[in-house]
């Protein structure tokens, strides 16, 4: 053999290794599954709590389902949003996934990934009747329906530890602003952190620079800025909202530690449970949250809640709520099962046994009806109070994270978490995203 | 049969590896280019934007900022991490047995992934449940959340992580310096600090070398450690450069001007290898047993 | 990676394992030991040995607590009433999986830059042709090029290739960017070869690859090695490309996994450090019994 011929044998052979050992790992793979072969994927965000109410549910459908199957898979809060944007171009793109409604859903629309359910809602009224019709609106673009609420409506309350408040001598929640920062010179003066905040994700911050725009301005400031109108960021009221927010962190409210703690890993849930903290400002799974990490503590009825403070001479109502409106699923227009997926979302969301193990979890699904249901239940007075709160709110504003731009809402959340650093003033928050 | 057997290798022994090389990480090199001068939301195909990218970045200051943090972390990083290592490594170089058994303790670290160690000390330094709220001094410090501390907590980390495989370094090249060399300093009555300044610190300067290099390129390309440890927070306070490319890309889903930030990293990595081949002349393959 | 990107050998040296006879004299050392004891050394190692050792012990001791029994007591204390409840909800939790995927994405990794990297350093090692060196020249660019600036295009890539929420997805770009510094290594030792033995070979009539696999392969083990222990850390270690390239909870690797155990935990803390612990034994059972093999490994090529 020429020393030509060899070496050309050599390159051969290195290149069976490589291939071999690609196409052994290759096999490996995908049998693992692609995530299952032709089951509908369903994406959810991880829960302890709900995540086994959506596997029953699940299981439920399988048994019986005629058009294929459906199987769960979940991701943290975090990570969700990129695994989302990353799978959806892939042949790996789920069938059926949660979202929040609102500007972020409506990117996924403009980009023609997500199916229109309008079609299947005129085919079957009764299914659009399920639905409380503020709530359906909360997924609706351009006037059509891109998904259904799968789980109960997710309004901002401010929790608190009842034992803690009443060591400090306060009865229960502050109606007023003023009130609250009464309250939370009291509970400094015990020597307790007065709220809690898992400010190491940054949207828990978010939530109080949502609330205070809305009552000191109104609900049309934010709409404005989504929209891009009258000046966005520049309005008036938001420097006045961040001017007080800056008052309350000035105060020592959220105490020293709340820059690394996080909500998706319990922190600040938890602090509130031990009695470390007196308020928590957190969207109403809280509650869900509680029951399922500190039992004890919700039993004891030591776990209190009410709507955010009023701001005196303030615009807006105080019977508005921020937060997420509820979580959909939407159907991926690509879906390579859809049939399953289209059953699915169409069968079990408004399935009596899911309202009701979700309704004994404490969360409240946005059906029509539900609230004797909630009424009867085990939680009835925390469960019929959102639905209350909802059904009265004059404004329901779905979070600014979900509802802006991605890129808006990355920067907003970055400057907002320096601004509770101290290492952004207002007006500095202010120009840094009018700029 | 080839009788005349010419052993020397055809440039075709190198194809399979460059042409790997190439499709997966040449390639990419080369589309992260393209992309800096495109807008993608990661929904279908990128659009040109000129240069569009480039002129915010200029003007960006998170860039400077995080480029500057990346270069906090080289310098803190090699100033902590060499006097440690180095001491620990001549140390365990000794053969009696105390010394092996604690060594090989020493290395423990080297075992866990950087996954495990950011976990790890994440709730190590929880200020509410962590391990230091229990301890005395170190309770008063929130070393994840207080932004004038947390640069130094990163730093520490990454050293806990990386002295190890370091003192490693040191302890076989301190193992190679010839006995006979310290007998003759002992009888000429030199200290141990003076050997040690001598004799040891002299004769490891090539691994000094290697050890720095290592550590350069370590601080460049940290990544998990951080997005575990703090994603860049509190703030930006520990968003490295490396990050906040990850976050303008992976949540911002601005792939474009992530691309744009990526390239600054290539140049940076491309300059650094470049130097270190250039300065350190193994190219040259001058062998560096004469240096012993 | 970060190993791997940590790694980037400058010194060249013969990949012995261990230092040469002649060098060390064991023996005549044990005169030096006699001398007083260095007591600066020993406290600052002492120091450091509590500094390793303590998160190591409060993480081992922490993941037989109960959550409630972490939050209550003092987490260096032994635990009052020992659970296995942690480590049994971290085998529930899909930890079996995620380590086998990490087993497959490591062994894949390795095999390829090793099959890769023999035949490409006895090239460059032999063979003087500027085409050649040059292909080495462009390969050593990447020694320092940080992965994660090309994530984007090679997620793009990926996707094209339809190799997305694969395995696969993850030891391709993990292997490329490994092939570097092993290329390197591995013509660091070849080169080390005295001339006369390839001279032999010719003597003999072995062509090239003759002589790849009866001089260049036995004697090129060392370096070997020490290739597949630091490409197997960087791949054991890997991220970024994992967390980018895959998404379901099949593909999952373990170091992936781990964060998605802590959010899974929440403050179960202990459940966590269950993972952490868990995630650590089977490399500690390498080490235990192959000590001398890893470490060695790890330095041969890096220069004494």
């Amino acid at each position: 053999m020429s020393p030509r011929r060899l070496s050309r044998v050599a390159v051969s052979a290195t290149t069976l290794v490589l291939a071999g050992s690609l196409a052994a790992c290759g096999s490996s793979g995908p049998s693992g599954g692609g995530g299952g072969g032709d089951a509908a994927q369903v994406w959810a965000l991880q829960d302890t709590t709900l995540n086994p109410i959506e596997q029953a549910s699940i299981d439920r459908f399988n048994e019986s389902s005629k058009v294929g199957d459906v199987e769960l898979q979940t991701f943290g809060n975090d990570p969700y949003k990129q695994r989302l944007r990353t799978a959806i171009n892939s042949a790996n793109a789920p069938d059926v996934f949660f979202n929040w409604g609102g500007g972020n859903l409506k990117e996924y629309v403009d980009a023609g990934k997500i199916e229109d359910l309008t079609p299947m809602l005129d085919e079957n009224p009764e299914l659009r009747d399920a639905f409380l019709p503020s709530v359906l609106a909360g997924a609706e673009i351009d006037g059509k329906q891109y998904g259904l609420p799968m789980r109960g409506v997710q309004p901002v309350l401010l929790f608190n530890n009842k034992e803690v408040l009443a060591s400090a001598g306060i009865d229960g929640s502050p109606a007023t602003w003023d009130d609250l920062l009464a309250d939370v010179a009291a509970l400094k003066a015990k020597g307790i952190t007065p709220i809690a905040l898992a400010g190491s994700q940054s949207w828990t911050e978010l939530m109080w620079a949502e609330y205070l725009l809305d009552r000191v301005g109104g609900p049309e400031v934010f709409q404005n800025i989504r929209d891009g109108k009258n000046g966005g960021w520049a309005q008036p009221e938001v420097l006045q909202a961040m001017t007080m927010l800056k008052e309350l962190i000035d105060a020592g409210a959220f105490g020293e530690d709340f820059a690394s703690v996080g909500y998706d890993v319990g922190g600040a849930s938890t602090i509130l449970a031990e009695g470390q903290a007196g308020f928590h400002l957190m969207g109403s799974w809280e509650f869900t949250n509680q029951l399922g990490q500190s039992p004890d503590f919700v039993k004891a009825g030591n776990l209190g809640y009410g709507p955010f403070p009023a701001v005196t001479g303030g615009k807006g109502d105080p019977s508005n709520l921020v937060g997420n409106v509820s979580n959909f699923y939407s159907i991926t227009k690509d879906s390579d099962a859809k049939e399953a997926a289209e059953e699915y979302v169409k069968t079990a969301l408004t399935d009596e046994t899911y309202v009701s193990d979700l309704v004994e979890a404490g969360d409240v699904m946005p059906i029509t009806g539900v609230r004797d249901q909630l009424a009867a239940g085990d939680n009835a007075d925390y469960t019929t109070t959102i639905y209350d709160q909802v059904a009265n709110a004059q404004n329901f504003q779905l979070s600014w994270d979900q509802d802006l731009q991605a890129d808006v809402a990355t920067k907003m959340l970055t400057e907002l978490q320096n601004f509770f650093l101290g290492e952004q003033t207002p007006e500095g928050f202010v120009s840094a995203l009018a700029g | 049969m080839a009788a005349q057997g010419r052993e020397r290798p055809s440039g075709w022994y190198l194809t399979p590896a460059l042409t790997f090389f190439g499709v997966f990480a040449v390639l990419p090199m080369v589309l992260v280019v393209y992309l800096s001068f495109t807008d993608w939301d990661g929904f279908g195909f990128p659009s040109p934007s000129g240069a569009g990218n480039w002129s915010r970045l200029v003007s960006d200051p998170e860039v400077r900022h995080s480029l500057g943090l990346t270069l906090v972390f080289m310098v803190l990083g090699w100033v902590v991490q060499t006097p440690i290592a180095l001491l620990i490594g001549v140390w365990a170089a000794g053969r009696q047995r105390n010394r092996a058994v604690l060594s090989s303790i020493f290395f423990l670290p080297v075992l866990l992934s950087t996954a495990a160690i950011a976990l790890l000390w994440h709730s190590v330094l929880d200020p509410n449940f962590g391990l230091t709220q229990q301890l005395p001094v170190l309770d008063r410090f929130n070393f994840l959340g207080d932004p004038s501390i947390v640069v130094y907590t990163v730093a520490w980390v990454l050293t806990w992580q990386f002295v190890p495989f370091h003192t490693l370094l040191y302890q076989s090249a301190a193992r190679g310096i010839p006995v006979s060399i310290y007998e003759a300093a002992t009888i000429d009555g030199a200290g141990r600090y003076r050997q040690f300044f001598r004799i040891t610190l002299p004769l490891l300067r090539y691994t000094v070398i290697t050890s720095t290099v290592l550590m350069l390129v370590g601080s460049v390309t940290t990544f998990d450690t951080i997005l575990i440890l703090t994603n860049g927070g509190p703030g930006t306070a520990t968003r490295i450069a490396p990050l906040y490319m990850y976050q303008v890309g992976f949540s911002g889903f601005e792939f474009g001007y992530a691309s744009t930030i990526a390239v600054v990293l290539l140049v940076l990595g491309a300059g650094l290898s470049l130097a270190v081949t250039r300065l350190t002349g193994f190219r040259a393959m001058t062998s560096q047993q004469e240096g012993l | 990676m970060s190993l791997i990107q940590s790694g980037t050998p400058t010194a060249r040296v013969p990949a012995t394992t261990e230092p040469a006879g002649p060098v060390t004299e064991a023996p005549r050392r044990r005169r030096l030991g006699r001398e007083r004891p260095n007591w600066l050394a020993g406290v600052l190692s002492v120091i450091w040995l509590l500094l390793v050792l303590v998160p190591i012990y409060y993480m081992v001791n922490g993941s037989f607590r109960t959550r409630q029994d972490y939050l209550t007591d003092n987490p260096l204390r032994p635990p009052a009433d020992p659970t296995l409840d942690n480590y049994e909800s971290v085998f529930t939790g899909g930890f079996g999986r995620y380590f086998v995927n990490n087993i497959v994405v490591t062994v894949g990794t390795v095999a390829i830059v090793v099959a890769l990297t023999v035949p490409a350093a006895y090239a460059v090692a032999r063979n003087a042709e500027p085409l050649v060196q040059r292909g080495f020249s462009i390969m050593l660019i990447g020694l320092a090029v940080p992965a994660q600036a090309t994530i984007i295009p090679v997620y793009l890539l990926i996707n094209q290739l339809h190799l997305y929420d694969t395995l696969l997805a993850i030891i391709l770009p993990t292997a490329a960017f490994a092939l570097p510094v092993s290329l390197l290594v591995m013509t660091n030792s070849l080169r080390d070869i005295p001339n006369e033995l390839y001279e032999a070979q010719t003597l003999d009539g072995a062509g090239a690859f003759g002589t790849l696999r009866h001089l260049v392969l036995p004697l090129a083990k060392p370096a070997i090695t020490t290739v597949a222990v630091f490409t197997a850390m960087g791949a054991w270690n890997g991220f970024l490309f994992p967390l980018v390239l895959t998404q379901s909870a099949d593909q999952r690797t373990l170091t992936v996994g781990l964060t998605t155990f802590q959010s899974q935990f929440g403050t179960n803390v202990p459940g966590l450090l269950a993972a952490v612990t868990l995630s650590l034994l089977p490399i500690f059972f390498v080490y235990l019994f192959g000590r001398r093999y890893l470490l060695s490994g790890l330095t041969a090529g890096f220069g004494k």
